[in-house]
């Protein structure tokens, strides 16, 4: 990759993970649902389809990595180690190894909606999966009810957000694409 | 949309606002492991009059704390009820629910002691350390990891931080422009979700491409004058006490 | 010799676009010249090609006599870009750490980076401000930063891009008067912009382009009668010299 590309991956990648940031402080009501969508995660899943595995889970590490250090960029304004080892530290481990399957399946091969949709289901699996076991071990309970607090009320949401994520991706990638291998700048 | 507030670094002339930031890191990390490992109460006890000691002595506001510990005590609560009713024991007697037991609420008290004093030694290394002053000093831990770019790291950590206000607020006036438009009539959520998330990542990404050629135009390199730290016997007395307290707490 | 000299400079866009068509230019040492046109004319394209930010389609960029693509890294030096919008073009966390950015980039020693960074944030005006986060700044500041930012890299030839943008008042009388002291400290100044009326009176020079060419150039008292005819504003007084905001 000539210096270019990769400064711009990099202010991609760096971007991404101030839209996973300020993706916690946005959230929509959805219809008959108690619990509101966040975007953090949406975010995340976009990071993994736009940037690939290696730049998009750059860009969800470098977002714990903020957050470990104490930054307050975790959903609600939290940040550091305390919120790992709290219930809902497995989603954040989560997120990181999400936007890794997703960027490492999209990513194979010519892009298209069917892969991304593949993609973000092994994604959220690996995701609620790392998720729930840890929300089940801090929290003790059974795993009936980790599921419970853990994956049920989200599912409506995360439905959602991987619609949205799928149609917004059909432009947004030709776009970068564009953006990206600029054929009129000199190469390093 | 909630108020960001991202900078809870406040610049003091105080004993903790003045160290080299390398070794306070390196406190805290101690500090943090210390509070890891302990299982009695009394080791939290005496961690907790140190770090609370520490807080003072950097300034910083209880008020402050007490907004960000409300968070956390829901938190807290939730996981102090479950292993209560969850890890098996002597039942606590005399409470009108039944099934809580004595070892699932300490288990539950100390677990949450512990959040809480990591979130305090957080808040004191946010509190007294500069964005920048960190990102240097992660750069200088990271220079000799193999493998991680720490050039690239510490301008990627820069650079999130610098755009976050920029991107929230141009987030925030997307919002107000949509409601004033009246999407709350809008009941699909893939709608209002696409109507702002679509133009906010098109104007990030543009906004990416302009910072990309002013980086250009300023000769960006990843070879670059490094930072200079300077370290104080200071520096190293508080170090050796840092060293002390936990290894008392973690031996006694 | 010519300071910067453009020689059959064409651009065309990967979509096919042509931002400039045939571009032949030369600016001496210590001018001050001003460059207007309708949105798209081409004027943007035309300073990023400068400091090889883009890269010509065909014909060639000079500074001093050297074509720029042999050595970036010089050009980027000497000559530096303001752009429109100063949030994209500040990088440090604090106001003095994004002047150090540059010299950081050029390795300079910490004790020269140091010194520049201080010289420079006197020089604007910014030394009370110097641990401030930029985005507490306010838009004639942030610009102000911009410019401390490209000095910092201690260039002979200076662009601004619409500096006064999204400025009030006070923030265009700083930002101007700013410009016209640089030009009086020896550099050569460019200014893109559509508001002749804040900044003609101090121009040596004016340059009009419209769809990507260079369709007048010449001395702005010679051309001002001819710029409406171009889709720009014609300020209202008759003398050039009343063109300005400083008073
Ligand atoms: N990245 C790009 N890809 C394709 N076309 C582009 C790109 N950037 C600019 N153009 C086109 O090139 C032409 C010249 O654009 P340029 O930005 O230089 O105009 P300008 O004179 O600076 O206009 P303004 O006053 O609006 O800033 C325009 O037609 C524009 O649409
Ligand atoms: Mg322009």
């Amino acid at each position: 990759m000539n210096t270019s590309a990769q400064l711009r991956m990099m202010v991609f990648a760096s971007l991404m993970t101030a839209l996973i940031a300020i993706g916690g402080y946005l959230s929509f009501p959805i219809p008959l649902i108690p619990v509101p969508i966040v975007l953090a995660d949406f975010f995340v899943m976009l990071a993994g389809l736009l940037l690939g595995a290696a730049w998009g889970s750059a860009s969800v590490g470098l977002f714990l990595f903020l957050g470990a250090m104490g930054i307050p960029v975790f959903a609600g304004g939290a940040s550091g180690v305390a919120v790992f080892l709290g219930p809902t530290g497995g989603f954040l481990v989560g997120y990181l190894l999400g936007a890794l399957v997703i960027g490492w399946v999209s990513g194979k091969g010519k892009p298209s909606s069917v892969k991304d949709f593949i993609a973000l289901l092994l994604g959220d699996f690996v995701l609620f999966g790392l998720g729930i076991v840890w929300l089940k071990t801090v929290l003790k309970v059974t795993w009936a009810k980790a599921l419970g607090f853990g994956l049920l009320p989200f599912i409506p949401g995360t439905v959602i957000k991987m619609a949205t994520a799928i149609i917004l991706v059909r432009t947004l990638r030709p776009y970068l694409k564009s953006l990206l291998p600029r054929e009129d700048e000199y190469r390093a | 949309m909630a108020e960001l507030t991202l900078f809870h670094y406040i610049a003091k002339k105080t004993l903790i606002h003045g160290m080299d930031g390398r070794i306070k890191l390196i406190c805290m990390i101690l500090f943090t492991m210390a509070v890891g490992f302990s299982q009695k109460g009394l080791d939290l006890a005496v961690l907790t009059a140190v770090l609370l000691m520490v807080y003072m002595a950097a300034g910083l506001s209880i008020k402050r704390l007490m907004t960000e510990i409300r968070y956390f005590l829901v938190l807290i609560g939730i996981i102090v009820v479950a292993h209560s009713f969850t890890i098996p024991g002597t039942a606590i007697p005399g409470l009108p629910v039944q099934g809580m037991t004595w070892e699932g609420l300490r288990s539950g008290l100390l677990f949450g002691w512990r959040l809480m004093l990591m979130l305090i030694i957080g808040n004191i290394m946010t509190g007294t350390t500069s964005f920048s002053l960190f990102k240097n000093v992660v750069e200088w831990f990271l220079r000799p990891v193999p493998f991680i770019p720490a050039a690239r790291v510490a301008m990627m950590f820069s650079l999130t931080l610098v755009l976050i206000p920029a991107i929230f607020d141009q987030a925030s006036e997307m919002l107000d422009a949509q409601k004033a438009r009246c999407i709350d009539g809008r009941k699909n959520p893939i709608a209002r979700i696409s109507f702002l998330a679509g133009p906010l990542l098109f104007h990030t990404f543009m906004r990416a491409d302009e910072i990309v050629q002013a980086m250009e135009s300023r000769c960006y390199s990843e070879v670059r004058t490094p930072t200079a730290f300077q370290t104080t016997p200071t520096d190293w007395l508080l170090l050796g006490f840092t060293v002390a307290a936990c290894l008392m707490v973690l031996l006694i | 010799m010519a300071i910067l000299e453009i020689r059959h400079l064409t651009h065309i866009f990967p979509n096919g676009t042509i931002a400039l068509n045939d571009i032949n230019l030369s600016v001496e040492a210590g001018e001050f010249v001003v460059i207007a046109g309708a949105n798209g004319s081409g004027k943007t394209a035309l300073l990023r090609h400068l400091n090889g930010l883009l890269r010509p389609t065909s014909g060639e960029v000079l500074l001093e006599g050297v074509p720029i693509a042999k050595d970036l890294t010089r050009a980027r030096r000497k000559i530096g870009l303001i752009f429109q919008n100063s949030d994209n073009q500040i990088v440090g966390q604090t106001v003095s750490e994004d002047v150090a950015f540059g010299p950081e980039n050029l390795n300079l020693s910490r004790e020269e980076v140091d010194r520049l960074v201080k010289e420079i944030l006197e020089a604007v005006g910014l030394s009370d401000l110097a641990c401030r986060q930029p985005h507490t700044l306010s838009g004639g500041q942030k610009k102000r930063l911009a410019v401390a930012g490209v000095l910092a890299m201690r260039p002979q030839i200076i662009a601004f891009d619409e500096p006064f943008v999204a400025l009030d008042y006070q923030g265009v009388l700083q930002v101007l008067s700013q410009i016209v002291d640089l030009h009086r400290k020896g550099h050569t100044i460019l200014v893109v912009t559509h508001d002749l009326e804040k900044v003609l009176a101090h121009a040596t020079r004016l340059i009009i382009m419209e769809k990507g060419r260079i369709v007048r150039d010449g001395d702005p008292a010679r051309l001002i009668g001819d710029v409406e005819t171009y889709g720009i504003k014609k300020p209202s007084g008759e003398s050039v010299e009343t063109m300005t905001w400083l008073s």
